[in-house]
């Protein structure tokens, strides 16, 4: 009896173990550091991937709260995509923890997507954290420019296909069938924000750099002292001020700013504050890559109006 | 003229077949298969790029913080040919750049208390009483070794006692093997061992002033710092779960002190981690340690650990941190007995003592600059009869995420005067009024739950 047991529980062991292979064969694992290249991941990989994000849309991706339920998704990643550029170097913690070879530094399944992105913001002179939180690599925030998305989802590609060499021309159809529907999107984006070339806005945290650039817009000032200090009374006076003589009408902020004192500062400024998806998923109905660029410029145009 | 001519037609006669002989054909298939595949991405990007708009120049920024930063030119048709290393093992830093990183942390504590107390030496920093001094000063060195193994050596200086001389010491020095199979990972060397929840928590990056009461009792000032191995194991569950293994000198001289692999310090943990929805986390842990003490008598110390985060969803920082640990500790000791009172010792035996201890604190923090809490202390001494408990509220203020300052008021309640009456001293009630200024400089790795 006690064998017929011992045997059946080897059995079930075994069929379990199967079972669990069988189902993470289905598809490739793959973990994001950020919500917009899972959302990329997922329009490149389409059915063969299983995409999570270690940051949320509404969090900020500089200083992620590490915890073991990150660890966990990272377990059983095949790849993780990470952003690049120091902005998401806390992955590493996270990674420690997982003890999963297969996405540790260096190894295939680490797939850093700024590679090949023109970096704006890269530093020219020498810098030091009087200067604040700054990134010595130049502005992470790369992703938020949809012209951007070729080169981003061409890394991904690279990075999906050495897991899966033999599925590498669906990922390229899917990235193809993915640019197309952007470059209609990027048509009507730029139509939009066409009145709005050459404007002045004020930002809270100056990450919004790349889509600013890509339409025409210009980045007046900071409502942060310097990048990632907090704002004193003197600065936002001087930030006051210069929005009044400059006549600028808007002040972006991210979802995980604070919203209430870029809303104090622009009613001083008789100007508006707008919160954009700093990340997909970052605004409610900004679920999808594009969906989140589409919020992001016609909050922008409807608050510039 | 035909001088020349003559020259590189021999140039290209000698060097061209040598040339062709250096690469097999499989290999020259490849390049050129390579080659053309980065001809076709490229002539891609170009065909793509000439059908989009011309992007504007990138705008001016005029963000005060950003001071001596440009925009870079846009690409040209050469560099959009060039081909690029996605895989590299390390991000492009510029010439020069250092494989590893660095990163300086600095931590000075200063503490007001009685008179009678700094007598006894009976304060939270024993003989540093109405001080200021530098308590801990750390460079750390940290990276990976190769595509296999990251490494950390940290040293640290600081005073100890009422002396100026500041202590130059290693703090850790050890490396872990990230490519082992079956989840789990090794870690070599000097290390803060992974017990309970503070232990492994450098002093500058403690959530209050001062190491728990009971961690100090129980595992000494700098708590446990052993030479050993570490393995760890995260099965593939669907829950997180670490289980961890250890093998030691047990140089502790406090808890353990054989300091022999004869004789190992043995530590063990399993801690796991409940995902309350979005805005909550809670993370419970169990430690071991047992080994034998410098008498050669076992000595075991249990640990239970707990933390839970309370971050709204959206906030920088967490609302609510609740922190609580607790100590049990089997030790064997030998009790020397003078039963007629002449001063000579009669009989020894050998007796078990069991003690206990624990701390929990609370910390609210409402704003990313501010934050107040408490921690409450509760232990009996490992060795000595007795108990104390202490109650020590704070706040802390960062003016950025690099600098902190804190100051906090601590009371201290013994049960009795009995070896906390050195020269004529008595530390049997202490209230003291701490305060710490910490900064980074450099790199400093992000902070676990």
């Amino acid at each position: 009896m006690r064998r017929t047991i011992g045997i059946g529980l080897v059995a079930l062991a075994a069929i379990g173990s199967l079972l669990s292979t069988a189902a993470a064969a289905d598809k490739i694992r793959v973990v994001a550091t950020i919500p917009d290249l899972k959302a990329l991941t997922e329009e490149v990989g389409g059915n063969l991937v299983e995409v999570e994000s270690l940051a949320r849309g509404t969090q900020n991706a500089h200083e992620l709260e590490i915890r073991p339920s990150l660890m966990l998704k990272l377990r059983r990643a095949d790849i993780l995509i990470e952003n690049g550029l120091e902005l998401d170097s806390w992955a590493d913690v996270a990674v420690e923890g997982a003890n999963n070879p297969k996405i540790a530094r260096g190894a295939p399944g680490r797939v850093d997507v700024s590679r090949g992105i023109q970096v704006l913001d890269v530093p020219s002179t020498r810098v030091d954290r009087s200067m604040g939180d700054v990134h010595p690599l130049g502005n992470p925030h790369y992703s938020l420019d949809p012209g951007m998305a070729p080169i981003i989802t061409e890394n991904i590609v690279e990075g999906l296909a050495r897991f899966a060499p033999e599925q590498r021309a669906t990922f390229e159809k899917n990235r193809q069938a993915f640019l197309a529907r952007l470059d209609e999107a990027m048509a009507r984006w730029t139509k939009a924000m066409e009145p709005l070339k050459g404007a002045k806005v004020v930002v809270y945290h100056p990450q919004w750099i790349y889509m600013l650039s890509r339409f025409g817009l210009t980045q007046a000032a900071t409502l942060e002292d310097r990048p990632g200090i907090p704002a004193s009374p003197a600065h936002l006076t001087r930030v006051i001020r210069q929005m009044k003589e400059e006549r600028i009408k808007v002040i972006i902020v991210e979802p995980w700013n604070d919203v209430k004192l870029a809303t104090r500062v622009a009613d001083e400024a008789g100007a508006k504050a707008v919160v954009l998806a700093s990340m997909v998923g970052g605004v409610k109905g900004a679920d999808s890559y594009i969906a989140a660029i589409d919020h992001n410029v016609n909050a922008l145009v409807m608050a510039m109006r | 003229m035909r001088a020349l001519v003559l020259v590189f037609v021999f140039l290209c006669t000698v060097l061209a077949p040598a040339a062709a002989t250096a690469q097999d054909p499989a290999t020259l298939r490849r390049e050129i298969e390579q080659l053309q595949k980065q001809l076709q991405s490229v002539t891609e990007r170009l065909q793509r790029l000439e059908a989009q708009p011309p992007a504007p120049a990138p705008a001016p920024v005029a963000a005060p913080g950003a001071p001596g930063v440009a925009a870079p030119p846009p690409p040209s048709a050469i560099d959009l040919a060039r081909p690029r290393q996605p895989y590299s093992l390390y991000q492009q830093r510029g010439s020069g750049q250092l494989l590893f990183d660095i990163g300086i942390a600095g931590d000075f504590v200063g503490n007001i208390t009685q008179f009678n107390v700094q007598k006894a030496q009976g304060g939270t920093f024993s003989g540093q009483e109405n001080r200021f001094f530098p308590r801990e000063i750390e460079l750390a060195l940290l990276g990976q070794i190769d595509p296999y193994a990251s490494a950390v050596v940290r040293f640290e200086a600081g005073q100890s006692g009422r002396d100026p001389e500041t202590n130059v010491s290693l703090a850790e020095a050890n490396f872990t093997l990230l490519a082992l199979p079956y989840g789990t990972q090794a870690k070599f060397g000097q290390m803060r061992n992974r017990f309970g929840y503070t232990n492994e928590i450098h002093e500058h990056d403690l959530p209050w002033v001062d190491r728990p009461n009971v961690m100090r009792y129980f595992l000494g000032d700098e708590g446990l710092v052993e030479n050993g191995v570490e393995m760890t194991l995260v099965p593939d569950l669907p829950f997180y779960v670490q289980a961890l293994f250890g093998v030691f000198n047990g140089d502790n001289g406090t808890a353990f002190g054989a300091g022999t692999l004869r004789q190992p310090l043995y530590t063990g943990r399993l801690r796991t981690f409940f995902e309350l929805g979005l805005e909550h986390g809670l993370q419970l842990g169990m430690s071991v340690a047992a080994g034998p003490t410098t008498e050669s008598f076992p000595n075991t110390i249990l640990g239970w650990e707990g933390r839970y985060k309370y971050r709204p969803d959206g906030w920088l920082h967490p609302l609510l941190t609740v922190t609580g640990e607790a100590l049990y500790s089997l030790r064997e000791f030998n009790v020397q007995t003078d039963t007629d009172g002449d001063g000579l010792i009669d009989s020894i035996r050998k007796v078990e003592k069991d003690r206990f201890g624990w701390y929990v604190g609370a910390e609210v923090q409402p704003s990313r600059r501010w934050a107040g809490g408490f921690r409450y202390d509760s232990t009996q001494y490992p060795q000595n009869p007795g108990y104390e408990w202490a109650i020590e509220p704070y706040v802390t203020f960062w003016p950025s995420e690099f600098l902190r300052f804190r100051l906090a008021w601590k009371h201290t309640d013994r049960t009795s005067r009995d070896g906390w009456n050195n020269n004529g001293g008595s530390a049997r009630q202490v209230d003291e009024v701490l305060f710490q200024g910490s900064f980074i400089l450099g790199a400093h790795p992000a902070h676990p739950f």
